[in-house]
């Protein structure tokens, strides 16, 4: 349920890029804080994008690291958070340790949105939803 | 083949909107605030005690998000706050769309503050705009200290925290100042107030804070 509005958003930010041309594959950066599940949009966008210019897209998906900055120095840190690894933990030490300055805190300035990076689009224009799809 | 780069959010066309709506908030001097926690942090006691300690001077209405009931839109309404309900029919998030429908049920030119009580869940709806001048997020001890590591975005995106059921510390691992902590480490600059909306306690500065706001987007009407 949580990735549908922001499949749909997805969907219509594509095709309104794409300008009615066939899109055959979209590439998106997932924020790591984006509690956005990639296998969640993959369901939801074959339910909503059938019948329109990107129905048989291919989805690719690229993970968005944490970028933390600190309030002080200004050091921008990107904590290397495997994909799998529980974040709170990993997320709780860094910030208990804070900036190697020493007098700064972190603060979370990256990895929290879900965006259209870019879009490939078919050269033969517009067709008919039902044609070949993301070969 | 050609692959054209665009780079943009994908919440674009609802943070487009919800520009529009800030612009016209503004046009009124309405102050209005995102209101999100989890469900059965304290949202709408929160507003229960805020409309009564200052339903007298100002005129407040609120937005009610829910999944289906209009359970606390009922609570607004007889606590002396204007309210109209939204029912996301299970969604679990308010967008500008949806604020940009109902906002013109309430009398824009007498009104002095708009809440937005989102949905109860702190994951998505703090990546949606509504338009509003401030994020408030309420947490409560009964949830634990974890929550601003554990749900870091909502407290990101937030300027203000209330932290609530203060009157239950002595009973609870959790405690105020560890939560205090973990919000303010997740965001240094995240003005906090610490209360019990049951015992009435705290409240003092949350209003005097609420009251202040209201005056300076009074003064700053017309201006976005």
């Amino acid at each position: 349920m949580h990735e549908e509005p922001y499949t749909q958003a997805m969907l219509d930010l594509a095709l309104q890029e794409a300008g009615g041309k066939r899109i055959t594959e979209i590439r998106l950066g997932v924020g790591r804080f984006s509690a956005i599940v990639p296998a969640s949009v993959e369901v939801f966008f074959r339910y909503l994008s059938a019948g329109t210019p990107a129905e048989g897209a291919r989805l690719m998906f690229e993970t968005v690291p944490v970028e933390l900055t600190c309030t002080v120095c200004g050091r921008i840190v990107t904590p290397d958070i495997p994909p799998q690894a529980p974040i709170r933990p990993a997320l709780g030490a860094i910030f208990k340790k804070g900036c190697r300055c020493g007098a700064g805190k972190l603060t979370i300035t990256g990895g929290l949105g879900f965006d259209l990076i870019d879009l490939t689009l078919g050269d033969q224009g517009s067709i008919a939803p039902g044609g070949e799809a993301g070969e | 083949m050609t692959t054209i780069e665009i780079r943009k959010a994908i919440t674009q066309a609802n943070d487009r909107l919800a520009e529009q709506l800030r612009q016209r908030f503004a046009c009124h001097g309405i102050l209005v605030l995102n209101l999100i926690a989890s469900p059965g942090a304290g949202k709408t006691a929160l507003l229960e005690k805020t409309i009564g300690a200052l339903g007298g001077t100002f005129t407040i209405n609120v937005i009610e998000g829910d999944p289906y009931t209009s359970l606390d839109s009922k609570r607004i309404i007889h606590a002396g706050g204007g309210s109209v309900q939204i029912n996301t029919e299970g969604g679990c998030h308010l967008d500008a769309r949806m604020v940009s429908e109902v906002m013109d049920r309430f009398n824009l030119a007498h009104t002095d503050l708009i809440v937005i009580e989102n949905v109860g869940n702190l994951l998505c709806p703090a990546a949606w705009d509504l338009g509003q001048d401030a994020t408030v997020v309420v947490a409560s001890l009964t949830e634990g200290a974890d929550k601003p590591l554990k749900y870091p975005e909502a407290f990101v995106r937030a300027q203000v925290a209330v932290i609530n059921k203060l009157d239950l510390e002595p009973h609870l691992p959790a405690t105020a100042a560890d939560l205090k902590n973990n919000a303010r480490m997740v965001n240094p600059s995240l003005s906090v107030f610490e209360v019990s909306c049951l015992a009435g306690t705290g409240l003092e500065s949350w209003y005097q804070w609420i009251a202040a706001a209201i005056k300076t987007k009074k003064e700053r009407r017309g201006r976005a």
